[in-house]
């Protein structure tokens, strides 16, 4: 009762919120019905509510074949690759560009090591291919004319985790550096003054009163990362990789292979069934990290 | 030790400067080499013959034109009601009146940890709404970005209190604050946040790549990927009439998605680094 009250009383603010309400509950909430399809199989016609129930078969299908084990894997460890040299490069930018005393040419960095964030998946794709295409790429090139043996890098499984995760930070860690530039501007210039009168250097300066300064910031981005672990990146990975089957074993992760369930083979349900065995790893990742930062650290806690 | 320091951080800085740069130098100076040249000599630094080739066989048929009117559409009416809607939206979060904004601010986050589930929103698009191959696809799924969204919050809680109570008192409802007084102040906020939303939808392809399957509807990014995935491209070359595209179109291709961005990069850069640092103050 107090709720329509409330909202009654505040109705002219209430009614501001009303299209993006909508917009949240339709393409936010309405789309977890398809939840359901995990334990259905899907008719077109039927749609997701006169589609059959046929209990935990979809769950049976995916967990019988060893690829979600791949999947799994793959999202995991290229997310913590990603995740780990992103933050690190970022920290290592921010607190290199801070030293830059030269205001112009900070901008001037700054401005260059941002640019790729400004640029879509798809065309970073075409700029990887360029630099490691087979007989085409410049990196072949150069292996050729430094007399070392060329690589036929888009057949070589193993190499790929190193060249996203370099992809990746190329990508975002100017975007990053921005976001921990803002968190030094924050600190007292006090600290680095009574800093310089007791004789520290630079170098000190910078490990021992920027870098812990820093500590809360670091350790929300690397949280939100982690909350988001078992979502691989599909815009990246998917507009690098495409169809290259070769590449699977390293680079498929939870979120291309469910696309392909739907795209390409048409699976609904067992598209349903993957992303549903995502969204309850991805809650109970939450849900542990949480509990273990409000135990070191607690104000960093999420909620 | 200072000059090793210095040493360490300009070489750290100048080396990742110049990885930054030359990926997007490799992609528009080899868009303007010929296709012989290309053919031969792969990519270079500095092409062997140059020539507009590339570029003159792109905007010979409508595709391009096409589907750049596409992008530009979903871009603008995208930003533009996403703007508006965002505001207001965030407008209530932040209102110190509003006793439910804590519920309202989790509805906002928790799509945002948990995804919202692919099969459910194909369907919801295809199958309950029908928006398969048309621009709604494109533009509705993203009018409410939980991020940009607590940027407004953000800058709303820093605004006084006191304008709300004196426009209250001399009569004016919460519409008229909020369009007539707040809308105003935000201005700056509007600007930055908007060219957020320009990005995203400029450079967005995962909703055209699962709704948009008609070339004629195909935004710059999907055209892009149909040029650069070799299989989708036998298949547009047939609307071309011509022979499968090659490196050189991609090039090219690549420049024309991401000219204007470029152009435009060093006048709204400070926009998103203004963005950002809200964002990061908030935490």
């Amino acid at each position: 009762m107090s709720l329509i009250r409330e909202i009654y009383k505040h109705r002219y603010i209430y009614s501001l919120a009303i299209p993006g309400l909508l917009i949240l509950f339709v393409f936010s909430y309405l789309p977890l019905a398809g939840h359901l399809l995990a334990f259905k199989s899907f008719e077109h016609d039927k749609g997701i509510w006169g589609s059959p129930w046929v209990g935990f078969d979809n769950f049976r299908f995916f967990f019988g074949n060893p690829d979600w084990i791949h999947i799994t894997w793959n999202t995991v460890y290229l997310n913590s690759l990603f995740l780990i040299a992103e933050i690190g490069i970022a920290t290592l930018m921010a607190l290199f560009l801070n030293e830059v005393r030269h205001v112009l040419f900070k901008r001037f960095l700054q401005s260059v090591v941002f640019l790729p964030y400004f640029i879509s998946w798809l065309v970073v794709s075409l700029m990887v291919f360029g630099l490691l295409s087979n007989s085409d790429g410049m990196v072949n090139h150069f292996l050729a004319k430094s007399g070392i043996e060329q690589m036929d890098w888009y057949q070589t499984p193993w190499i790929w985790p190193i060249i996203l995760t370099v992809t990746r930070a190329w990508k975002s860690a100017g975007y990053l550096s921005i976001i921990l530039l803002a968190a030094i501007t924050g600190i007292s210039g006090e600290y680095y003054e009574s800093a310089k009168i007791d004789g520290a250097t630079r170098l000190q300066q910078m490990t021992k009163i920027t870098l812990p300064l820093l500590r809360p910031t670091i350790i929300v981005l690397t949280l939100l990362g982690i909350g988001r672990i078992f979502y691989g990146d599909f815009g990246m990975i998917y507009a690098i990789i495409q169809d290259n089957g070769v590449l699977f074993s390293t680079t498929d992760v939870i979120d291309t292979y469910s696309y392909r369930a739907l795209r390409q083979l048409g699976d609904f349900s067992m598209s349903s069934a993957i992303v549903l065995y995502q969204s309850i790893m991805g809650l109970v990742t939450i849900l542990i990290f949480n509990t273990v930062v409000r135990k070191i650290d607690n104000d960093s806690r999420l909620f | 030790m200072e000059k090793i320091l210095n040493f360490i951080i300009y070489s750290f800085l100048g080396l990742f400067a110049i990885g930054s740069l030359l990926p997007f130098w490799m992609v528009l100076i080899n868009s303007f080499a010929t296709e012989s040249s290309l053919i031969q000599d792969g990519f270079q630094l500095w092409p062997s013959e140059f020539g507009l080739g590339a570029y003159r066989f792109l905007l010979k048929g409508h595709q391009v034109l096409n589907s750049y009117g596409i992008t530009l559409i979903v871009t603008i009416a995208g930003t533009a009601v996403a703007l508006w809607v965002t505001a207001a939206f965030a407008y209530v979060l932040a209102h110190p009146k509003i006793k439910y904004n804590n519920l309202l601010s989790m509805m906002t986050y928790i799509p945002m940890v948990f995804g919202t589930g692919l099969v459910g929103f194909y369907l919801l698009i295809v199958n309950w709404l029908n928006l398969k191959d048309t621009v709604w696809a494109l533009i509705l799924p993203y009018l409410v970005n939980p991020f940009l969204a607590f940027i407004f919050v953000a800058f709303y809680r820093t605004l006084p209190y006191e304008i709300n109570e004196s426009a209250t008192v001399d009569g004016a409802n919460e519409w008229r604050i909020f369009f007539q007084i707040v809308r105003p102040i935000v201005t700056p906020v509007m600007v930055t946040v908007g060219l957020f939303y320009a990005l995203q939808y400029w450079n967005d392809w995962w909703l055209g790549l699962l709704f948009i399957d008609k070339s004629e509807m195909y935004p710059l990014q999907i055209l892009l990927r149909q040029l650069l995935g070799s299989a989708d491209a036998l298949k547009l070359s047939a609307t071309y009439g011509i022979s499968p595209p090659s490196t050189g179109i991609k090039l090219a291709m690549v420049i024309i998605t991401i000219g204007p961005i470029i152009f435009a990069y060093p006048f709204i850069q400070k926009y998103f680094v203004k963005g950002l640092t809200i964002g990061a103050v908030k935490g």
